[in-house]
């Protein structure tokens, strides 16, 4: 027999919403939150003041003893957002499997198809995912959500609190499941961690969000971090990276286009370097 | 039947015309592609139409793509107006038109092929039974033989014979023909039928038409052409033997085989050539020849078989004796002793004085000794590559070596009586601890005994084995003492040796002696003889009541054991020290030691017990020094060369240890010579905490004490917190200051030093405070390699480096003293720097922030769509078939509403038709009417019937 219906859980329809601004009951919940921050404020306010005098005491007693500041656990904010353009995840059947194609597997392959196999490199999407989902910034819980747009136009979720497979075997499996199945099971659970959702990304960011693309070939070359500082801190973020061996990323939906250094970087490294220059901007380590 | 032959006839003319299509049109693909041609000649546009893929996905076959929706859909109109409509038809209707022709209800047949059909069965029903009689017509018969069959015989005919030569129509006819007729009429077969079709058929082509003489041709043939083959191939290899025989005789000829092999290898090679050049000739086996040149060599004799007989005569490898276990080594031994002592005693009582014998058996002697040592102690003999000896320890050995090349002044023999009486008071005591453990009471003389047996019972209870894993541990811990003890006992003996050759030639030595069981019976038997003799004679008594031997002499050497330390400490007491014979002695008793390891721990810790309480009744007296004796201090000593000092926690080496760091801490500083024995136990702690980096923190006071001592500003001390109270109780005065600014440091002669008075006046010059400063500042130094990594490195030692830095500040300091502490104060520093370095401060609600929870996804490792990866087969079996049954039952809907819309289409037509047949109706009656009304209003009345007319 199959299962209750209790048991299966809600509906994802009632329990998520992705366009929070539409709609009557999102703004409801938003009250409530706000409502609800009031609250922590109130208490986080007075920890703080006392936490406060507590430094102020300990730099009297002992003098000399340098004080590193605490980690900052409270300080609700938004977190930032990240969308990675054009990366190549393209499932093809090889042979009689269905495989997600790369250069080093399937160079023949591609060449018979009449396709470039240096534009199939998948394993750039996954380090730059990992670099994402391994980064301090995601462990103190500040990425929201991260976005993939593939060559093909297929975009995907991922949630901040997936563990991405550390090989690039068992990546490109459960890339190709995602593709086929649409999503992914969290294991022992029936959250869905990845999971294929409906062009244009622009629907899923944040209301007031910043959108900051990324590119060698801009003019704009800024520090990541005095660029972070200039943003005031309630505007979310939302970065736009390309996975993509060549090229550039061209989305419209951008409203600045900035390099984050003089040399062209991978994914990867661009991606490390905007981790590092947040973490550095809300000082936590 | 007429019906029937113009039926016929068609279609024998139909296929006529069919076999002229298709001859013309070989290329062709099959007939269905003729057929499709035939149903869809026009392209209907909406019928081109091709389904539209949404998502590309490469390497994917291009299956669905090649339904064409708009055709398919034709097609299911198509076949609704077969079935439903005809059905529809059909429904107002009450009787039903079967057509039963042949093939008629078969879609797939062509004309053709249903012609076939009708003829065939035609002509079954001609051959039945009842129509056997029938007279034939004439004309249907001809037409039977001559084209019902010729159809099937030329199909047949074209499907294999068209592949072949391009040979003319005509042939192919004539062919035919005849094969047709072989078929009908076999019995007419005739000769030139044959040739004919013999002739023109080439002979590969077809066997059936071989005759019987041609095949034994061509086997004739066939063989002959073996045979032929066979000889010429044979004949080839002959050539090919030729060839190689010369080639082979003229490398031997050559210089190139001459170097490679051996001369009378060459030999028999030449002589096989020789030999077999001429037969080449003659015959033409290679291998008879090479038996021959075989059976030549064999008759002269050449290296190798020399060789190989040798070695067939051979002795075979006996095996060896098996090595030797220890307690098999330690019988020869004893037993080569009684054999000599045998000898001896004889000797004794032939000749009395044979000092030239003795002599050699001296000599002898000492070679079974060193004999005896190389199998007893493992490396310990031989083992004299030793340069990395510590720094204090050869401070120490220096004193020592010294102080045996000194060898002077001598005292009363009071102490060492005095020492002897202690000795007797620990045998008491340590009885009485006995009797308290045991209930048995036992002599004041024996309490090593009672000792043993209490060892015996404990190692018969539980541990022996525990005993035995102790003795290796101690083996392998104190090889590195014993190796550098053996070397100072080595070079001592050296010195002795070439110093005073044979001073006493005492008398003879017995060779097999049994253990003494006291130390009077040591003494008597140890009386007047020289260092030498005296460890020779302990070897001996070891060798001969070995503890491999037998049981019982374990106990045995318990005893002596314990009456070889009584001996020692009594030789460490004596005043004129020898300390030669002290430091052979230590040999001994650490081997001993080793095998007995249990009962030596037992006696250590006695005597520690014993000098514990001494020490503490004379620390009362303030007047009396109550720093440890010579004796103590040599035993101490030898305690740390006999056990591992690095354990953690040791039976003997943690109490010797916290002894030694009392002595440190309570003696009262009274003279010089109070402080060089402290400093003596400073450097002896600093050799124990080597290894095991204890912290001892007595040692380091002490050591500041005796800095403090140096300086003469007691008030500034004194102001400081650091220092302890009784630090300052404990010393006299500015023991260690100088008077006169330029000494020079020699280093100090501890046993010297013991010798000396308290007041002498040696302990008050300066240069007895400059080598004591010197060692506390090495002491030091040692200390702060020893501890560089505890982390209250900078706490334990500043006040060490500030009390350096003043004592060196100080104006009457000799300048090489000064540079040495300058030195380790520098050295300290740095090295608390670092520490300072390392420390981390202290960090306010210190915790670890915790990261956001990470889930794994779940999937498979070859995912496959579609394929249903729910473990529960029964689950997934029946989503399977639900889905099945969904998939079928939205078919069936879909099939019904085209139905419906199909139908529904039909009607309309209908109902249009009759609608406009209808309103046609009408409008002819209407029209008819009017023309009638208008005739009549126009009053024409007649004339219509005129133009009928």
């Amino acid at each position: 027999m199959g299962r209750p219906f209790a048991v299966k859980g809600r509906k994802r329809k009632h329990k998520e919403k992705y366009d929070a601004d539409s709609g009557e009951e999102g703004g409801h919940s938003e009250r409530k939150e706000l409502k609800l921050d009031e609250d922590r404020g109130w208490a986080s306010g007075e920890g703080e003041q006392s936490r406060q005098e507590d430094e102020t005491k300990a730099e009297e007693a002992l003098e000399g003893i340098p004080i590193i500041p605490s980690q900052g656990v409270g300080e609700k904010r938004t977190g930032v957002t990240f969308v990675l353009e054009r990366a190549s995840l393209e499932v093809a059947k090889v042979g009689k499997t269905y495989q997600i194609l790369n250069s080093d597997d399937h160079a023949n392959f591609l060449k018979k198809n009449g396709r470039n196999p240096a534009d199939y490199r998948p394993d750039i999407i996954h380090q730059a995912l990992l670099a994402i989902l391994d980064s301090p910034l995601n462990k103190a819980g500040k990425v929201r959500a991260v976005y993939v747009r593939t060559e093909k136009g297929v975009l995907f979720e991922v949630k901040p609190h997936v563990r991405i497979p550390r090989t690039y075997k068992r990546f490109s499996g459960i890339m190709l499941q995602l593709l086929q199945k649409l999503s992914i099971n969290a294991s022992g659970k029936r959250e869905k961690l990845l999971r294929v959702i409906k062009n244009p990304v622009t629907q899923y960011f944040p209301v007031n969000a910043r959108r900051i693309g990324f590119s060698y070939s801009s003019e704009k070359v800024v520090e990541v971090h005095d660029y972070v500082a200039s943003v005031s801190d309630e505007t979310p973020l939302v970065f736009v990276v390309g996975a993509m061996a060549h090229g550039k990323i061209e989305p419209e939906y951008t409203d600045d286009l900035i390099a984050i250094s003089n040399y062209p970087l991978s994914a990867a490294c661009c991606i490390n370097m905007i981790c590092d220059g947040l973490r550095r901007h809300w000082k936590f380590i | 039947m007429a019906k029937k032959s113009a039926l016929s006839r068609r279609a024998s003319d139909s296929g006529k015309e069919d076999l002229k299509k298709k001859k013309k049109k070989k290329g062709q693909v099959g007939p269905k592609a003729a057929s499709m041609k035939a149903v869809a000649p026009k392209p209907n546009p909406f019928e081109t139409i091709w389904s539209r893929r949404k998502f590309d996905i490469l390497g994917k076959k291009r299956k669905g793509e090649e339904r064409r929706i708009g055709l398919a859909r034709a097609r299911s109109i198509d076949k609704r107006k077969k079935t439903l409509l005809k059905e529809y038809e059909r429904s107002g209707k009450a009787s039903v038109f079967v057509d039963k022709r042949i093939g008629e209800n078969n879609e797939e047949m062509g004309e053709f092929e249903k012609a076939i059909l009708r003829t065939q069965r035609e002509y079954k029903v001609k051959l039945n039974k009842k129509n056997k009689f029938n007279l034939s017509d004439g004309e249907d018969d001809d037409y039977d033989d001559q084209e019902g069959v010729g159809f099937l015989g030329r199909d047949d005919f074209e499907d294999e014979g068209i592949p072949d030569d391009d040979e003319g129509d005509d042939g192919d006819a004539r062919t035919g023909k005849s094969q047709r007729l072989s078929i009908f009429s076999k019995q007419l077969e005739g000769p030139d039928f044959s040739n004919r079709t013999g002739g023109d058929l080439s002979p590969g082509e077809e066997n059936k038409h071989k005759g019987k003489k041609e095949v034994m041709e061509e086997i004739i043939l066939k063989s002959k052409m073996f045979k032929a083959q066979k000889a010429k191939d044979k004949e080839e290899n002959e050539q090919l033997m030729d060839e190689l025989d010369k080639n082979f005789s003229s490398l031997v000829q050559s210089e190139a085989l001459l170097s490679l092999t051996d001369p009378g290898h060459m030999k028999a090679l030449k002589a096989l050539v020789n030999k077999s050049l001429p037969q080449d000739a003659l015959e033409k086996d290679n291998m008879s020849s090479s038996t021959k040149g075989e059976s030549t060599l064999q008759d002269v004799p050449d290296a190798y078989d020399k060789l190989v007989k040798e070695m067939s005569l051979d002795m075979r490898a006996r095996p060896s004796d098996r090595t030797k276990t220890p307690e098999e080594i330690a019988q020869g031994e004893r037993e080569r002793l009684a054999e000599l002592e045998e000898e001896r005693q004889k000797r004794m009582l032939a000749t009395d004085d044979n000092s030239d014998e003795d002599d050699d058996g001296h000599e002898a002697e000492n070679s079974v000794a060193l004999k005896s040592r190389s199998i007893s102690g493992d490396d310990l003999g031989d083992s004299f590559a030793l340069e990395e000896q510590p720094r204090r320890k050869g401070w120490v050995d220096e004193i020592l070596e010294r102080e045996a090349a000194a060898n002077s002044s001598e005292e009363g023999d009071d102490f060492s009586e005095e020492s002897e009486g202690a000795e007797e008071d620990s045998g008491a005591g340590s009885s009485d601890e006995h009797s308290d453990e045991d209930v048995k009471k036992c002599s004041i003389k024996d309490w090593e005994q009672s000792d043993e047996e209490q060892f015996d019972q404990d190692s018969d209870d539980n541990d022996e084995e525990d005993d035995v894993d102790e003795s290796v541990k101690h083996e392998k811990k104190s090889v590195s003492e014993m190796r550098k003890r053996d070397e100072a006992v080595a070079e001592r003996k050296n010195s002795q040796t070439q110093t005073k050759p044979a001073l006493t030639q005492a008398k003879s030595l017995p060779y097999l002696i049994d253990a003494p069981k006291s130390l009077d019976e040591l003494n008597v038997l140890l009386e007047n003889r020289s260092n030498s003799e005296i460890i020779l004679l302990i070897d001996r008594i070891r060798v001969s009541n070995a503890v491999a031997i037998a049981a019982e002499n374990r106990k045995k050497m318990q005893i002596f054991y314990g009456v070889l330390l009584q001996y020692f400490a009594v030789l460490a007491s004596k005043k004129p020290l020898n300390l030669e014979l002290v430091n052979m002695l230590v040999k001994p008793l650490i081997e001993i030691s080793m095998e007995i390891p249990y009962f030596a721990a037992i006696c250590a810790r006695q005597r520690i017990l014993r000098t514990r309480t001494q020490f503490c009744e004379l620390i009362k007296s303030t007047e009396v020094s109550s720093w440890p004796s010579l004796k103590t201090i040599f035993l101490l000593r030898l305690w740390s060369m006999i056990f591992p000092c690095s354990d953690f926690r040791h039976v003997v080496m943690t109490p010797v240890t916290l002894l030694m760091c009392e002595y440190l801490m309570r003696c009262p500083l009274l003279s010089g010579r109070d402080i060089a024995i402290g400093c003596f136990l400073c450097s002896m702690v600093l050799t124990l905490t080597k290894q095991s980096k204890k912290f001892c923190p007595e040692a380091l006071m002490f050591l500041r004490t005796l800095l403090f001592a140096a300086t003469d500003r007691k008030i500034t001390n004194r102001n400081s917190q650091m220092f302890d109270d009784h630090m300052e109780l404990r010393t006299v005065g500015p023991l260690l200051r100088f008077n006169e600014g330029s000494v020079d440091i020699i280093p100090l002669k501890f046993l010297e030093l013991m010798d000396m008075p308290e007041d002498a006046g040696y302990f008050s010059s300066d240069s007895f405070r400059a080598s004591i400063l010197v060692s506390v500042v090495e002491t030091i130094r040692g200390f702060i390699n020893v501890y560089r990594d505890l982390i209250a490195f900078p706490e334990v030692f500043s006040p060490i480096s500030n009390s350096l830095l003043e004592v060196s500040r100080q104006e009457k300091m000799p300048a090489k003293l000064k540079q040495i502490m300058d030195d380790v104060a520098r050295l300290i520093n740095e090295k608390a720097d670092e520490c300072y370095k390392i420390r981390r401060p202290l960090q306010m609600r210190k915790q670890k922030p915790v990261p956001i929870k990470l889930v794994n996804p779940k999937f498979e490792e070859n995912f496959v769509k579609g394929r249903d990866y729910d473990p529960d087969r029964e689950r997934s079996e029946r989503r399977k078939l639900k889905k099945l049954i969904k998939q079928e039952a939205k078919g069936a809907v879909r099939e019904l509403r085209k139905d419906n819309y199909f139908l529904l289409e039909v009607k309309e037509r209908e109902k249009a038709e009759l609608e406009q047949e209808k309103a046609e109706q009408y409008g002819r009656a209407k029209a008819f009417l009017q023309e009638q009304e208008h005739a009549f209003k126009s009053g024409q009345l007649g004339k219509g019937r005129k133009r009928r007319r």
